[in-house]
């Protein structure tokens, strides 16, 4: 329960820091998606059974304060759950080479899955130009941003999970 | 008489007034100084030698206390000046909101027509492909679905959604997002579209239209979305293809998007939903 706590706690935390902060730091129109890596992480670590019960209600909500449609961060939070059991299980070594790959693998996924919307929604897509003046500077920024976010995450972890955590 | 007067014993205590008095008047008059200075010195060498030891010797006891006293009146004292600069900054920043909200009152002042709600910005659209901002007010203050919202600049897009107390607001930026103008010089009307890298353009001017890079475009009021006559931005450049029936241009908007603290809801305008007419 106190997991499901802490977890919840560093989500509105991260919400609140990407809304009034992270927006806002941009490379050309791109920016970081903290939220997306703090889900990333703490997936990485928590072990939880129903685990998934609390990455729905995240996506759920930033699905309902953001103009996104719900089912992509419905989707994309999914995707991180799912990838991220398959680690926990394979890659338990290292997390941090899980949390580079889940990082680069969602940035992609969410990526697409906007262009997606956005064509669905008969936006005209210059496809190049937004590859590179949002999508690539994001993943940047992102991959950038994974280390640090792990780091915090695994000192939270050490807390939410004394028996768990990696060294 | 005068033989009783000048006893010998009298005598003395004369010449003794009379040398007293002469040395007193040779010190006023400073003759005596150098003679002073001389016999002086010896003993304020003692005294200054003595004064230096004595200093030492208290010094060597009395100053731990003292530097303890001076490490926790320099630490009271450094406490105040970090206390005193945060308020400064504290200051700065009521500062800076009370210039945005006064010039948001001139504006409002000064185009009396429509009512305003103010809001202050308190957060940005999580994911980088769409441009929204949330604001401090919602249904509770007045606000509805499809309001314009304004700065003192000009346009900035309209409430998309809300709840009580807060509010989204899609930018005229955002790639779903249509505006329609008309050009100010030209006299022609357009539509500015946002784009995904939050860029607006202008599209569907006729071929044949004379277009001034500079010209200022504003609000049409067509389609019931947007007020007329709300500044939205300038030409920069134009482009006209052969064989296409409209010239499209690029936009630089009167509203900095990117430092937006402030914003006005016009809470007067019923914005026309024409969606069911669209084919």
């Amino acid at each position: 329960m106190l997991s499901y706590l802490i977890g919840f706690a560093g989500f509105a935390l991260a919400f609140m820091l990407q809304m009034s902060v992270f927006s806002q730091w941009q490379i050309l129109s791109g920016s970081a998606d903290i939220v997306l890596l703090f889900v990333i992480a703490w997936c990485l670590y928590d072990r939880s059974k129903r685990l998934w019960l609390l990455v729905l209600i995240m996506a759920w909500i930033v699905g309902a304060i953001s103009a996104l449609p719900i089912w992509i961060p419905m989707v994309v939070y999914f995707v991180v759950y799912q990838v991220s059991r398959v680690f926990q299980a394979r890659l338990m070594q290292s997390p941090l080479l899980g949390m580079i790959l889940l990082t680069f693998g969602t940035s992609l996924l969410q990526m697409v899955l906007n262009l997606i919307y956005l064509f669905v929604t008969r936006v005209d897509i210059n496809f190049s130009r937004i590859l590179v003046e949002v999508a690539l500077p994001s993943l940047l920024l992102n991959m950038l941003l994974a280390i640090p976010v792990h780091a915090v995450v695994r000192e939270i972890a050490n807390y939410a999970f004394p028996k768990g955590v990696e060294a | 008489m005068i033989k009783k007067l000048f006893t010998p014993k009298n005598l003395r205590n004369l010449v003794i007034i009379m040398v007293v008095v002469g040395v007193l008047f040779l010190a006023i008059s400073g003759y005596l100084t150098p003679i002073f200075s001389f016999s002086v010195s010896p003993f304020i060498s003692a005294q200054s030698w003595l004064s230096q030891r004595y200093l030492a010797f208290s010094d060597f006891f009395n100053s731990p206390r003292d530097m303890a006293t001076l490490r926790s009146e320099n630490a009271r004292l450094e406490n105040e000046v970090a206390m005193l600069q945060s308020e400064i900054v504290a200051l700065q920043e009521n500062l800076a909101q009370s210039d945005i909200l006064y010039t948001l009152l001139d504006f409002a002042r000064t185009n009396p027509e429509h009512e305003y709600v103010a809001a202050t910005v308190i957060g940005r659209e999580v994911t980088p492909y769409l441009q929204y901002i949330i604001i401090d007010k919602g249904s509770n203050d007045g606000l509805r679905h499809g309001m314009p919202v304004v700065t003192q600049q000009g346009l900035v897009g309209r409430i998309d959604a809300l709840i009580s107390n807060a509010a989204r607001i899609q930018l005229i930026t955002d790639a779903n997002s249509t505006v329609n103008v008309k050009l100010q010089t030209a006299g022609v009307e357009g539509l500015v579209r946002g784009s995904v890298t939050g860029e607006i353009t202008l599209d569907m001017v006729p071929v044949d239209t004379e277009v001034q890079i500079g010209d200022v475009l504003m609000t049409s009021g067509l389609g019931g979305t947007y007020p007329p006559n709300i500044f939205v931005g300038q030409i920069l450049t134009m482009q006209s293809k052969q064989n296409v029936l409209f010239q499209t241009g690029s936009i630089q908007p009167v509203v900095d998007f990117t430092n937006l603290s402030a914003v006005l809801v016009i809470t007067n305008f019923d914005s026309v939903d024409i969606s069911p007419l669209v084919p």
